[in-house]
């Protein structure tokens, strides 16, 4: 007998998951936004950096406009040498077994945090204390204006002394004092969670929720097939909704560019074996070229089908970015003559010399993305007629990391709700460490900048230095300065959504499509009957 | 028992129909090769061209085959797509047959050596052809080079049995023990006698592999692990159709894949009838 294809079974579980969500429609919500977290669903090695924890509380949240609002933590102070926070927890949080969550498990998470060496940048930290059952203070070794962001984003776990407390294994069987706790989950599969009885907020509408896993053609065949509540969809595929779906449109300061590695190549290896330099991106010329040969507004046109805007910067529209940071429109001629100036001689086969070096380099991006696939194909397309080659390759994460990291210019992707990123992006000390700063960018005027933002007194003057490292009127990271990236678009978040969903106001989500989405969840209601 | 004679003492003439068929067949490979060997230059850079407004429309006289999401002519993007499986699908069954040559040739040199390769052939024909495929793509790092070393290095085991099974039995005919017997060295009679039979074998083996070959290029592309999306495979404008199919735009799946199983059932038949041929 043959045996039944995996297709078919595949088909058969979803047919179920259908059949079972039409009779508990309020009950229980599919969501396919992707997302699912390597490390599991651990604060301390990252989780909830980009988006909502669901499954933690965290100290603060913030609200539409960015700005910090009560969560855990009900009242809150930073000490006038900027070196204490003082914060008073509320007395009826709970974890998911019902024991009350203490400003011990709050001094515990980020002591803990701080040396677990996760996403979460804690590097200030001097110390977590718990004063009392529910005051916390949080010692810094240097004034840090951007601390608070961990505040938002760190979510609380149960002192690894307590019944249920943290363990190795904690990203895999997460217990916090979010809205939702977890059922069961199947790797690379789906995620099963069901409301949390001890929350102390408002109880969610949706009893259960079933995250699928799936890439985009599955998700979009899904959403297609109306097996699914909520699909997260590359812009480029939003065109067409389909018949029990509308689009959610989700204003993101997500951005997508091209990081050039900044150093030539000198046979330098980093710690992970990944050759380092490219010495055609090496040269400002072909940098500066490429950032005024891109058409941003068709790129956000052709690749994100206008679901999206131009960008020149990580943080376009938000307080720490330079207002002036643009281009006009798209300059051929400049940028031809610039490359001319530079010694860059173009020849008959249409590409561009210096010293025998061909203008061609790799642009790398990561074959699953479809957007990114496209963002540098046609980037490539728009740079050709300069004598440029960037030769668009799509590479699994993990060969990026191996191969192209620090040698290939990168189609990443960035945006935080916090400048914190900008000091990741661009400071050295940052230089080769992950996907931040892996164009091994370095200018001490810059760093200087980053540093005196880090440790400004009020959140005007730091931003003041934070666009100061982007321009100082004599050099910055931006495209006046060393222009270190192309950035290209800031996304919008498409997602396609059952009509009898009202998702609410979406706030302005961070990088990472998908849990983003789900920060304010508890105002998600069911309206049909 | 019938005698084996080698190959070159054999009379050429066949039967006149499939002889004919497959002159006529293989006129038309020779023609579909050399479309698709030039292709690469006759095409230029048009596979890759752009036409922002003209993107996903559908087949037309001005548009042959459509565009697809970036407006690139459908037509020119699977003839280079045709042409690129071409050239992975022949070096990689060329690869592929030489490794099954190889392999059939030492099986004959020593019992041990017979029973090792004997071996290697099961365990890997045990082991299903895509997972083997998707993990030494995946250990190369993807790209054409991968590809065309992952599909040669699964695809040699039933053309290395045939080949082995052969050798062996020819191993017996008369003409070989005499030059044994003469005191010639196992190399000499290899080379001399034995290779020259396997020849035919090996051609259409070879023909035979190359359709499979493409296929799998083109699966193994499909599926992520392959040449890099960029490229104009078969296989990545098959992906990239996947994702455009829910919205009608039907041309962007249909003709690609027409063209491969074109391809493939040509260079089939064309296998078959020189196999009969022969």
């Amino acid at each position: 007998m043959a045996k039944p294809s995996q297709p078919i079974l595949l088909g058969l579980a979803l047919s179920c998951l259908v059949a079972t969500n039409t009779v508990q429609a309020k009950e229980q919500l599919v969501l396919a936004i992707g997302g699912e977290p390597e490390q599991g669903f651990d604060p301390l090695l990252g989780w909830g950096q980009y988006g909502n924890p669901l499954f933690q509380s965290t100290l603060l949240s913030r609200d539409s406009d960015l700005s910090p609002q009560p969560e855990l933590a009900t009242e809150w102070s930073l000490s006038e040498d900027r070196l204490t926070w003082t914060l008073t927890l509320r007395d009826d949080a709970r974890f998911a077994d019902g024991t009350p969550l203490t400003a011990e498990d709050v001094a515990y998470t980020f002591n803990t945090a701080a040396q677990a060496g996760g996403r979460a940048d804690l590097s200030a930290l001097k110390e977590a204390t718990a004063i009392s059952g529910h005051t916390v203070t949080l010692q810094l070794r240097e004034p840090r204006i951007t601390f608070i962001n961990q505040l938002v984003t760190l979510g609380i776990v149960p002192h690894a002394e307590r019944e249920n407390g943290y363990s190795e294994a904690y990203g895999r069987h997460p217990m916090g004092s979010g809205p939702y706790q977890l059922v069961e989950w199947q790797e690379g599969e789906q995620l099963i969670v069901e409301r949390n009885p001890y929350f102390y907020g408002p109880a969610p509408a949706f009893k259960r929720l079933v995250f699928l896993f799936t890439g985009e053609d599955a998700t979009l065949s899904a959403a297609h097939a109306g097996q699914v509540d909520i699909a997260s969809v590359p812009p480029a595929l939003a065109a067409n909704v389909p018949g029990q779906m509308q689009r959610v449109i989700m204003e993101s300061v997500d951005n997508r560019g091209i990081l050039f590695p900044m150093q030539a190549a000198e046979g330098k290896h980093a710690d992970s074996g990944a050759p380092i330099g490219n010495n055609v991106t090496a040269d400002i010329a072909i940098r500066q070229a490429i950032n005024l040969a891109v058409d941003r507004d068709t790129l956000a046109e052709v690749a994100l089908h206008g679901f999206g805007r131009p960008a020149f910067g990580p943080a376009d529209g938000l307080p720490w970015s330079d207002e002036q940071e643009a281009i006009a429109a798209p300059d051929l001629a400049q940028a031809a003559e610039l490359l001319d100036n530079a010694g860059w001689e173009l020849r008959d086969d249409g590409l561009r010399y210096k010293d025998g070096l061909p203008a061609r380099f790799r642009l790398t991006y990561p074959s699953s993305d479809t957007t990114r696939q496209l963002l540098a194909e046609v980037s490539a397309e728009m740079v050709r007629p300069l004598g440029i080659e960037m030769q668009p390759t799509g590479r699994h994460w993990d060969e990026i990391q191996r191969e192209a990291l620090h040698q290939d210019a990168i189609l990443f992707g960035f945006g935080s709700h916090s400048p914190q990123e900008v000091y990741y992006l661009f400071h050295s000390q940052h230089a080769g460490n992950g996907f931040y700063n892996s164009g091994f960018y370095a200018n001490p005027e810059v760093d200087a900048h980053l540093d005196a933002a880090q440790a400004a007194e009020s959140i005007e003057q730091a931003n003041h230095y934070w666009q100061a490292a982007q321009w100082d009127g004599n050099t910055g990271y931006g495209i006046r300065g060393d222009t270190s990236w192309a950035w290209l678009v800031n996304l919008e978040h498409v997602y396609f959504a059952n009509t009898c969903l009202d998702v609410g106001e979406l706030g302005v989500a961070p990088h990472g499509h998908g849990w983003p989405m789900t920060a304010n969840l508890l105002e998600w209601q069911w309206t049909c009957g | 028992m019938s005698q084996v004679k080698p190959l070159h003492y054999q009379s050429t003439r066949l039967p006149a129909q499939p002889r004919l068929m497959a002159i006529l067949n293989l006129s038309i490979a020779a023609l579909l090769v050399v479309g698709l060997v030039t292709s690469q230059w006759l095409l230029g850079d048009l596979p890759q061209q752009m036409q922002f407004d003209a993107r996903l429309v559908p087949p037309s006289s001005h548009h042959w085959l459509g565009t697809d999401a970036l407006g690139r002519e459908l037509w020119a993007r699977t003839l280079a797509g045709l042409g690129l499986s071409f050239w992975v699908g022949s070096l990689a069954a060329m690869l592929s047959t030489l490794i099954a040559l190889s392999l059939a040739a030492l099986a004959t040199l020593s019992r041990r050596l017979d029973t090792l390769v004997s071996l290697l052939i099961d365990t890997l024909l045990s082991v299903p052809h895509l997972i083997l495929l998707m993990l030494i793509a995946f250990a190369l790092g993807g790209g054409t080079q991968a590809v065309i070393i992952a599909v040669a290095v699964t695809h040699w085991p039933s053309l290395a049995r045939v080949l082995r099974a052969e050798l062996l039995q020819l191993r017996q005919a008369h003409y070989v023990r005499i030059s044994r017997a003469l005191g010639k060295s196992r190399w000499f009679v290899l080379q001399a006698h034995l290779l020259p039979h396997l020849l035919p074998h090996c051609l259409v083996g070879a023909l035979l592999l190359f359709p499979h070959a493409i296929l799998h290029e083109a699966a193994l592309t499909f599926l992520g692990f392959g040449l890099s999306p960029s490229q104009p495979a078969i296989g990545v404008l098959l992906a990239d159709a996947m994702r455009y199919l829910s919205g009608g735009y039907w041309w962007l799946g249909v003709f690609p894949g027409l063209g491969l199983l074109l391809m493939v059932l040509g260079f089939e038949r064309l296998a078959s009838h020189l196999r009969r041929a022969l």
